[in-house]
């Protein structure tokens, strides 16, 4: 374990976050715990509210400042103490070795530079004394490595498309040659031909610069094109990780990924009727004392609601966060 | 498509908008027939006509020229009262549940309104049973009668939505991308909440989406557009089992799957990105990004029927048969 621990771009154990709103207190992240290593492409799949942007806010300490607060837990990225190290050098983490793709493309780009500035202002601001000639040639090389002209890097925003955008904000995620690459959801705004452009363009990039990449989803099906490790979140906390292997494999899951496997279509079968998991997402306001499942569960038994389930191991990578499994963990 | 006479159909609907920069072809000469009690999945990317050709349906929007056909009778020529008895029996649900209700009204007061405009309660104790009956039918605990929009998590303003389409017992809705804001989970309730009212009230629907596994689960006959144009046309497990327009095939092979032994499977990626519908050239508009396209896609292609039921327009998949 130890050895492995040193390996580890990314350790978040424990971690716990909330929003101090007027009304209540809302327990945004309730231990949440993940580890990744160099290199590694993690899915990260949860549905609205289960704390998945939280989690990539934390990582870049971009939480909503006096709303937003780290109450417990600790996150180390790279040997670095996220959640106590001065600002100065989060100035020098976020952008330059950590870097993030917004949802949105229509909103993350300054409609008033051309995109050629704005790729451009990274280098600025992270490697002030490269040369500009140096800046402009690594600009044009990025843009042509997402699929954009460089002729195009003086025109606005407005002036490309979704998909195009999209590429555009992920030249600026990678211009800096970033260890870990945070992307909330980077497809779900756009079509599907276009998402499988983009996605293998991100499936390209672990080859091209031995970036980590963390894939935060909704969607099952994106994990699996891209990723070699998988996190279901459910109420602020992972209740199943493992390799997309193990995970999708349906062999062993936590009943809540079970019942996300259960509500997608398939294209395969003609199945007549879905089976939704009943019920709606946890209240984060008002959090139960057992597990945040147990309301939707079909196995819920009168321990899962008094007593918070720990982490069964199923096997030397795959996790599960249930009582069913307790039999399950072997040690060693 | 069958034998049956179609409970609504349309002949050589178009819809063009005039823009400062030319006409835009929104919708282009589109045949299609629904029959009562089934539905109609109409698949497309953003921007190709899809929820134009369902507001056009509803009159929602003005056609530019063409039929409507429901129940034999042409609703593009109805007037005043024809108009509003049309309406009765024809409803929308729309995409997005956080705009499409009005935020100053009640739960209770969103789902009675249609009533009230029609005129279909006599008194205020039969419209509020009313409402509740619609809201238990459509998974509404009762507790939510006088909330307000903004009370609501996505699913729940997605069955408000529902009730209030199915206030005045319609026998046609056309869904505008009714799940695509939702988390599967809820998506899958909503799913299949649609497929238990068309089963015990026989009702048809046009669902309108961009998720290929969605419109297989639901649908009995798929149209997929592109550009304004349909581009196929056949029943649901025919276009699966034997999809033949490029364009159909590259978003089957688009879609991620769950499927491991699918992880790897060799993609046919399309390349470049849909063109803008302004005054389009005469030929297949999907030939600008279709990996077979030759001389002979610069003609008008029309949609013609390559197998039992099954229509295509691509000349390649009809000749190369």
């Amino acid at each position: 374990m130890a050895e492995q621990k040193k390996e580890n771009l990314l350790e978040i154990r424990d971690l716990r976050v909330q929003y101090n709103t007027d009304d209540a207190v809302v327990h945004a992240l309730n231990g949440f715990s993940l580890s990744m290593k160099k290199g590694e492409n993690l899915g990260l799949v949860g549905e609205t509210g289960a704390g998945k942007s939280t989690m990539a806010l934390s990582i870049m300490r971009l939480l909503p400042a006096k709303v937003g607060e780290i109450t417990g837990g600790s996150i180390l990225y790279d040997g670095i103490d996220v959640v106590h190290a001065p600002e100065s050098e989060m100035q020098k983490l976020r952008g330059e070795r950590i870097s993030m793709i917004f949802q949105d493309p229509m909103t993350s780009l300054n409609p008033v530079l051309t995109v050629g500035k704005q790729i451009l202002e990274v280098l600025e601001l992270h490697f002030p004394k490269m040369d500009h000639e140096e800046k402009n040639r690594r600009v044009d090389k990025m843009l042509q490595l997402v699929g954009i002209s460089p002729d195009r890097k003086n025109e606005y925003p407005h002036q490309f498309s979704g998909g195009m955008k999209q590429r555009i904000v992920i030249a600026m995620a990678l211009i800096a040659e970033p260890e870990l690459l945070l992307a909330d959801e980077p497809t779900t705004a756009l079509d599907v031909t276009i998402q499988a452009q983009i996605l293998e363009l991100v499936r390209g990039l672990k080859e091209k610069f031995n970036t980590a990449m963390i894939l935060i989803t909704h969607d099952l099906g994106v994990v699996n094109e891209v990723c070699d490790n998988v996190a279901i979140v459910y109420g602020g906390e992972v209740i199943e990780s493992g390799s997309i292997d193990e995970v999708y494999s349906r062999v062993k899951n936590h009943p809540y990924t079970d019942g996300l496997f259960k509500s997608i279509p398939d294209l395969e079968t003609n199945a007549a009727r879905l089976q939704p998991i009943p019920g709606h997402m946890v209240d984060p306001t008002n959090l139960p004392i057992g597990c945040k499942f147990a309301q939707r569960c079909q196995h819920c038994s009168e321990r899962c609601r008094t007593e918070a389930p720990r982490l069964h191991r199923v096997n030397s990578t795959h996790f599960i966060k249930c009582h069913m499994f307790e039999e399950d963990t072997c040690h060693g | 498509m069958a034998e049956r006479a179609a409970l609504l159909e349309t002949r050589n609907l178009r819809k063009y908008f005039s823009t400062p920069r030319g006409l835009l072809h929104a919708v282009e000469d589109v045949n299609l027939s629904i029959n009562a009690g089934e539905t109609l999945g109409v698949v497309g990317e953003s921007g190709c006509g899809k929820s134009t050709l369902g507001r056009t349906l509803l009159r929602l929007l003005p056609a530019t020229s063409g039929e409507v056909l429901y129940k034999g009778e042409d609703v593009l020529k109805y007037r005043g009262k024809e108009l509003k008895k049309m309406h009765m029996s024809m409803q929308m649900i729309f995409q997005d549940p956080f705009t499409s209700l009005n935020p100053k009204m009640s739960i209770s007061n969103i789902i009675a309104e249609p009533m009230k405009v029609c005129g279909t309660v006599k008194n205020h104790t039969e419209m509020n049973e009313r409402v509740h009956e619609l809201m238990e039918i459509c998974g509404l605990p009762e507790r939510y009668v006088n909330t307000y929009p903004h009370e609501l998590d996505g699913g729940r303003r997605q069955r408000v939505g529902l009730a209030r389409a199915l206030a005045l017992n319609p026998e046609f809705i056309v869904c505008d991308e009714p799940v695509s804001a939702l988390d599967v989970s809820i998506q899958a309730q909503i799913l299949n909440l649609l497929m238990d009212l068309q089963e015990k009230k026989g009702m048809s629907y046009m669902f309108i989406t961009h998720d290929l596994c969605v419109v297989r689960h639901i649908s009995h006959n798929i149209m997929v557009m592109y550009m304004g144009n349909v581009v196929e046309y056949a029943p649901k497990d025919e276009l699966f089992a034997h999809p033949l327009h490029p364009y159909t095939k590259a978003l089957m092979s688009a879609i991620p799957t769950t499927d491991l032994n699918k992880r790897k499977r060799p993609r046919q990626l399309l390349t470049g990105e849909v063109a803008n519908p302004i005054n389009p050239k005469p030929g297949c508009r999907f030939a600008p990004r279709c990996p077979y396209a030759t001389e002979r896609c610069q003609q008008p292609q029309e949609l013609v029927e390559a197998a039992l039921q099954h229509k295509v327009a691509c000349w390649r998949c009809i000749e190369g048969m």
